[in-house]
């Protein structure tokens, strides 16, 4: 298994051609994601920055991770099929203050620093985005991604357990 | 086509519409021996091509998103009023509000909220099916207000037993009077949260009462469920998206099918209405224009019998289409009562709080609706109230978690913290009843016609005060209750009244009555002009109530259709 900042780099080496996804050794969850798909909407650093806050958010634990699955790719397909030019030009405007937020809180590029670094930093805007001063673009992006994983078959099957056909309602179970 | 008197109609009964109400005159006719031709304007639906509940969410395209261009060039009216339903695996049951233009007058708003295929509305519908009770069908009487209503609770309670039978509607026995019981599969059991808020709520308030929603889902399918392939609902909750399972009811997935065994069915989709033929000599409706929606081809099928089930908008529109030199002012309308006195339920007050003490419970699986019923009260076991009326409030409370990331937390902490089920969180929200007011209507359009021909409708419909009080009265009781069940972090936006039409149970267009003069049809959904006619849409309600009424229309046609039935077997029709 390579690292999640190796994953990362691969990721960026691999925009325009190679699959992130065969890069980091995971596996395709998300239906539509075809392995090899190159981006349409986001421009390589764009791509970059959403992977590194996807790994950061939802990392590779006992089970698939963001990455893994292929969030990132998801999230370039969603901004160009699914979002109307303006909700494109908020996105990718909440992109770049995101981007230069978790900069100027990582003490450089958040794209270079390291693992540590970036948790960190991610980890302060996170703080300050929920703690009621709003972090432009940061909470919309943490919604896509966290949609985006737990619709996959990772996310919905081994982390949420989620059943397509429960058969039965039971309203009041004790937690185990 | 001008047909001689000799010659037979080509069918006993045209049920024009396979929706909620229509599916049942359908069947009731059918079951009788009488052959029916359904018209459905829209295509068809066949279930299993064209249901979508067996989709993982992860086949579903971008979330289930529909693309913003998209929603803004076909569905911005049908999105903005049920954004919650309209997914991109299910816009197939929504019209294009492109192809199915309407207006509404200066100053006013309307959301026609539709689908056009087979069942209408009924693949759609949120299932919560209520009774009304003898106060509903007394108070216009009583407040001197619209007219009133020809029937009386016990006149229907026999067809609703009738109707919930077939259907299959789950609830409790709760013997409260204005919400009478009937029969029932077993409810979907109060989570504890909602139980501990009963409990509470109870013993603050001595006139209200909290109790499991009554919902159109099999939980104990019977033999004659059965036979129609219907099976126990499987607690997916996909129910918007059709049920492979067909547990719970609608036209496709129960009164269809019944009236097809009995081989006395005919259904043509695509055929949309232009008018009915009124034939003065008789004083009978002998047929119904159809124009092809695909072909532009115009048709005339005859019958002995009309029902009209179009919806209460459309089905008054055909009404003012069909006018004649007998009827100038529209079909059956010498009282001018035809598209007056719109309804529809009022919404936009309510409250939502977090319950403690449940953090060791979580569910099991995913109740299809409902949740918490908490029925009318004012002015039945409460009368200090400043306005006319009531409300009922739906709801529930069971475990917040989600997936839309707005909780706080980053990496396995915040992945794992899915895993929870949350918070307790209850919330209700207030369905209020609308008063009948004859300037609430819909009239064609003088000059616009649609893609077909058939004139453009034009909604002119607004609140009164007692709307907007009652309102601001359920938000306050809304609070109150939640305090009173010690919810924390509650939560209460000021009123936003729903706009007319936006909680899809239009309803009142060609009310019933017991004078001719004042109302468009008896009290069998019979025309008073128009022996041969009947309307047992949402049309004939004289007054809103403030309960869902799918039910109460499903029980009116098959009343009206063994009424119907009844008089063609005497000869009379």
């Amino acid at each position: 298994m390579i690292s999640r900042r190796d994953a990362i780099k691969s990721l960026i080496i691999s925009v325009g051609g190679t699959s992130l996804l065969s890069a980091c050794g995971g596996q395709v969850s998300l239906g539509s994601i075809t392995p090899g798909s190159t981006r349409r909407f986001y421009s390589e650093r764009e791509m970059a920055l959403v992977s590194r806050v996807s790994d950061l958010l939802i990392p590779r634990t006992e089970t698939p991770g963001a990455i893994d699955v292929g969030v990132p790719q998801f999230l370039d397909q969603l901004m160009t099929e699914w979002a109307n030019s303006e909700t494109q030009a908020e996105h990718r405007a909440g992109l770049a203050l995101l981007d230069a937020r978790l900069g100027s809180e990582a003490g450089g590029d958040f794209l270079d620093v390291s693992d540590a670094v970036a948790e960190r930093a991610l980890t302060m805007v996170d703080r300050e985005a929920f703690g009621g001063s709003p972090v432009d673009g940061y909470r919309n992006l943490k919604g896509l991604i966290s949609q985006a994983y737990f619709a996959t078959e990772a996310g919905a099957l081994d982390e949420l357990k989620w059943v397509a056909t429960p058969g039965r309602w039971e309203p009041c179970v004790d937690l185990t | 086509m001008k047909r001689t008197e000799q010659q037979a109609p080509d069918f006993d009964a045209i049920v024009v519409g396979s929706g909620m109400s229509g599916g049942w005159s359908a069947k009731e006719l059918a079951e009788r021996g009488l052959k029916v031709l359904v018209l459905e304007r829209g295509p068809e639906i066949i279930p299993e091509r064209d249901y979508t509940d067996r989709i993982p969410p992860w086949e579903r395209p971008n979330l289930d998103r529909i693309p913003q261009d998209e929603i803004a060039e076909h569905y911005p009216t049908q999105y903005g009023g049920v954004a919650y339903a309209i997914k991109e695996t299910t816009k197939h049951f929504w019209v294009k509000d492109d192809e199915h233009p309407y207006e509404t007058a200066e100053g006013t708003s309307y959301d026609w909220l539709r689908g056009y295929h087979t069942g209408g509305r009924s693949i759609m519908w949120s299932r919560q099916a209520y009774r009304l009770g003898p106060q509903d069908f007394e108070a216009n009487l009583q407040e001197g207000v619209g007219v009133d209503w020809p029937v009386r609770y016990n006149d229907i309670a026999p067809w609703y037993d009738h109707v919930e039978r077939f259907a299959g509607i789950a609830g409790n026995t709760d013997g409260l009077p204005q919400l009478p019981d009937g029969v029932f599969q077993p409810a979907f059991d109060l989570t504890c949260a909602e139980e501990d808020f009963k409990t509470r709520v109870e013993a603050a308030f001595p006139g209200r009462n909290v109790i499991a929603a009554r919902i159109a889902h099999l939980t104990d399918a019977t033999p004659e469920q059965r036979a129609l392939g219907r099976r126990n609902c499987q607690s997916r909750n996909r129910c918007e998206h059709g049920c492979i399972f067909r547990a719970y009811f609608s036209s496709l997935n129960a009164t269809l099918p019944a009236a097809r065994v009995t081989g006395n069915l005919t259904m043509v989709h695509n055929a949309i209405v232009r008018s009915l033929d009124y034939d003065e000599e008789t004083r009978r409706v002998t047929g119904v224009r159809v124009i092809d929606a695909e072909t532009r081809e115009g048709r005339t099928y005859t019958a002995r019998v009309v029902f009209l089930n179009a919806s209460t908008i459309a089905s008054a529109m055909i009404l003012l289409q069909s006018a004649s030199e007998a009827f100038p002012n529209g079909l059956a309308n010498r009282s001018d009562q035809v598209g007056r006195n719109l309804m529809d339920h009022i919404s936009g007050a309510g409250a939502s709080g977090f319950i403690t003490g449940f953090d060791d419970k979580t569910v099991f699986g995913r109740r299809p609706s409902g949740g918490i019923y908490i029925p009318r009260y004012a002015n039945v076991t409460e009368n200090d109230k400043p306005y006319r009326r009531g409300f009922g409030f739906q709801g529930g409370a069971s475990p917040a978690a989600g997936t839309n990331g707005q909780t706080p937390g980053i990496g396995r902490a915040f992945k794992e913290a899915h895993r929870a089920p949350g918070p307790w969180r209850v919330s209700i929200g207030a369905f209020g009843e609308q008063l009948p007011d004859p300037d609430n209507r819909v009239t064609l359009h003088p000059s616009r016609r649609d893609q077909w021909g058939n004139p453009v409708a034009v909604m002119n419909v607004t609140y009164g005060e007692n709307e907007r009080i009652m309102l601001e009265e359920a938000r306050t009781d809304a609070i109150a209750m939640l305090e009173a069940a010690g919810c924390t972090d509650i939560r209460s936006g000021e009123v936003n009244l729903t706009k007319p039409g936006n909680r899809i149970h239009e309803m009142g267009s060609a009310r019933m009555g017991r004078d001719p003069a004042t109302s468009v049809l008896n009290g069998w959904c019979q025309a008073h002009d128009v022996d041969n006619l009947f309307v047992t849409d949402g049309s004939f309600m004289a007054s809103a109530a403030c309960q869902n009424p799918s039910l109460t229309y499903m029980a009116f046609s098959a009343r009206a259709a063994n009424y119907a039935a009844d008089l063609i077997a005497d000869g009379t029709l």
